[in-house]
């Protein structure tokens, strides 16, 4: 029997058809169900895009406003004597941002060990850890940067604890999710060798999870360059209150200044750890494989 | 037909397949032998593009209307010659996280619109030309489950499947046992020779056992360093040209020699 096109016929077509219907289409309440989702999802975005204004004419009469506004106000940019204040407050805000991400790394990296399902036996710790993950993540930075300073006072140290204790929580889950696409063949390797359990996670588990992990560490990294710039609109340190004060004193065409500062920085971070993570990841390329058995 | 003719790789100084030539007549199976670097795999992914050549020709003249040379093929008549001139790996390179079917329907979306495949909207008559495959291998009751549950062989057995459905004219095969236990082994090579007698496809196939190749093929190309040092009936070949395709000279190899010889050396 070939396996040609042209020597099939509608009655051989329709022969396999009737013997294996499941490779021809799916069962009917799998349609249904696929039908009812989209249905779901084309609903949501239509109801929101029209409780929210986009459809209406306001809508597009305000974004040509925006425009006109960011043209005609923000630009040229002024204040270029406080340029070299601006620059260090920026790296302020970006030291806050790396050791706000460093506590973050550090809190995070034992106890999403406790929060992966293939780690952890006991279940009600599992399922604590990712709770306790989620209660740190569910409000954002600006709110746990008023409630630090409150307890701590004005300054960079309530934005650096304010990022710390966000990125434990968002930390705890991206690594919890690595752990667990974990290939486990590699495990199996290290403890058939007589591991024990520290043992299997630094040679099953740390270099197959180490790459995603640092990747995700420079990626909120980034992020938090971002976060900790606002920060400072709450009296958390960082550039955003400089930002926050042009902006309400109306001051915009030096605000733009701050922007472009912020922009600059931004771009050079992102940069740095793209660079970093090729560095210390290494690309991913296959190799053509080399000859292991025979070395002349 | 398929003429190989002059046909070079070099990265950087390294020459992987220094200025080979030969000929195919549809229908035959060839085995190429040789020992791992000799250049097999770099000379297979030439024919099929997979790798371009960095100078020769590859001429074949029964996979489009005319005489064409594949190596200066491009866009949508590479992608064709791609799919008339199948492939099979050594890691079977099937995706892991879809249904075997859906592995087998890719060796269909060459034959059309980009759009309805990325839906994945393939007609009956693909599917029912997939099924077919897949009963040829013995493998149709596992249609629906993730290619990531089968056994290699199993695997190997499915990327086979989706080279037929590609309804060649030509199937390359890279080393398509080397990972597999003998008895999977026996599996797939008695297939490719199946493929090869029953429906005429060519069947190229690089294997490191000369055994394998005197088994199965009617043609042994051996390869040494780049070059071709041997090519003729397996029962040409003089235990002499067997050693000189896989020996190194040195003594340190001495049993990786006579393991890829197998049985013509047993008794040495």
């Amino acid at each position: 029997m070939t396996v040609r096109l042209a020597d099939l016929t509608a009655a051989d077509i329709a022969a396999e058809r009737m013997r294996f219907p499941h490779m021809f289409s799916h069962s009917a309440s799998q349609r249904l169900r696929q039908w009812l989702g989209w249905t779901i999802v084309a609903g949501l975005t239509l109801y929101c895009l029209y409780r929210f204004d986009f459809v209406s004419l306001g809508f597009l009469h305000g974004v040509s406003k925006f425009a006109a506004v960011v043209v005609a106000q923000l630009f040229p940019p002024t204040g270029f004597d406080n340029l070299p204040m601006f620059i260090k407050v920026m790296g302020e805000t970006i030291a806050m941002a790396f050791i706000g991400t460093l506590l973050g790394a550090a809190f995070a990296f034992p106890l999403s060990f406790l929060a992966s399902k293939n780690m952890t036996r006991s279940r009600p710790v599992q399922f604590g850890t990712r709770r306790f993950a989620d209660l740190l993540r569910s409000f954002d930075y600006l709110i746990w940067a008023l409630i630090f300073v409150r307890a701590l006072g004005l300054g960079p140290l309530a934005g650096i604890m304010a990022i710390a204790i966000v990125e434990t929580g968002t930390f705890i889950k991206l690594y919890s999710e690595a752990i667990e696409n974990l290939d486990r063949k590699q495990i199996d390797g290290v403890t058939a060798a007589g591991g024990n359990g520290l043992q299997t996670i630094r040679f099953g588990v740390l270099p197959q999870v180490l790459p995603m992990m640092l990747s995700n560490t420079l990626y909120m990294f980034e992020h938090n360059v971002r976060s900790a710039s606002i920060l400072g609109i709450v009296g958390a340190g960082g550039i955003g209150f400089l930002l926050a004060d042009r902006l309400r004193a109306y001051e915009l065409q030096e605000a733009c200044l701050i922007i472009m500062v912020l922009v600059v920085a931004v771009y050079a971070i992102d940069y740095l750890s793209k660079t970093l993570r090729e560095r210390l990841i290494g690309d991913h390329r296959r190799r053509e494989p080399v000859d292991d058995a025979v070395q002349v | 037909m398929l003429k190989v003719e002059s046909l070079t790789k070099s990265f950087g100084s390294l020459v992987a397949v220094d200025n080979v030539s030969f000929e195919v007549p549809a229908g035959q199976m060839v085995g190429i032998i040789g020992r791992s670097g000799a250049g097999k795999s770099t000379l297979l992914r030439m024919i099929n593009r997979l790798t371009d050549a960095s100078s020769g020709r590859v001429l074949c003249d029964d996979a489009f209307a005319t005489e064409v040379d594949v190596c200066t093929l491009k866009g949508r008549r590479l992608r064709q010659w791609r799919a008339r001139c199948a492939m099979v790996f050594q890691q079977f390179n099937l995706v892991p996280r879809l249904a075997v079917m859906t592995n087998v329907l890719m060796g269909r979306i060459s034959y059309h619109p980009t759009v309805s495949t990325l839906l994945m909207m393939f007609s009956d008559a693909d599917r029912a030309l997939a099924i077919r495959a897949l009963q040829r291998l013995d493998m149709v009751s596992h249609g629906l489950h993730r290619a990531d549950e089968l056994s290699g062989g199993q695997q190997q057995r499915v990327a086979i499947a989706r080279a037929l459905v590609q309804e060649p004219k030509i199937l390359l095969a890279d080393e398509p046992i080397a990972s597999l236990d003998l008895r999977n082994a026996t599996i797939v090579m008695d297939s490719l020779r199946r493929i090869n007698q029953e429906d005429g496809i060519t069947v190229i196939s690089n294997l490191h056992l000369l055994q394998t190749a005197r088994d199965y093929c009617d043609r042994i190309i051996g390869m040494r360093k780049g070059v071709i040092v041997f090519d003729g009936a397996p029962a040409q070949m003089s235990e002499a040209q067997a050693r000189e395709i896989y020996g190194s000279g040195g003594q340190d190899n001495e049993e990786e020699v006579e393991l890829a010889l197998g049985a013509t050396s047993t008794g040495h």
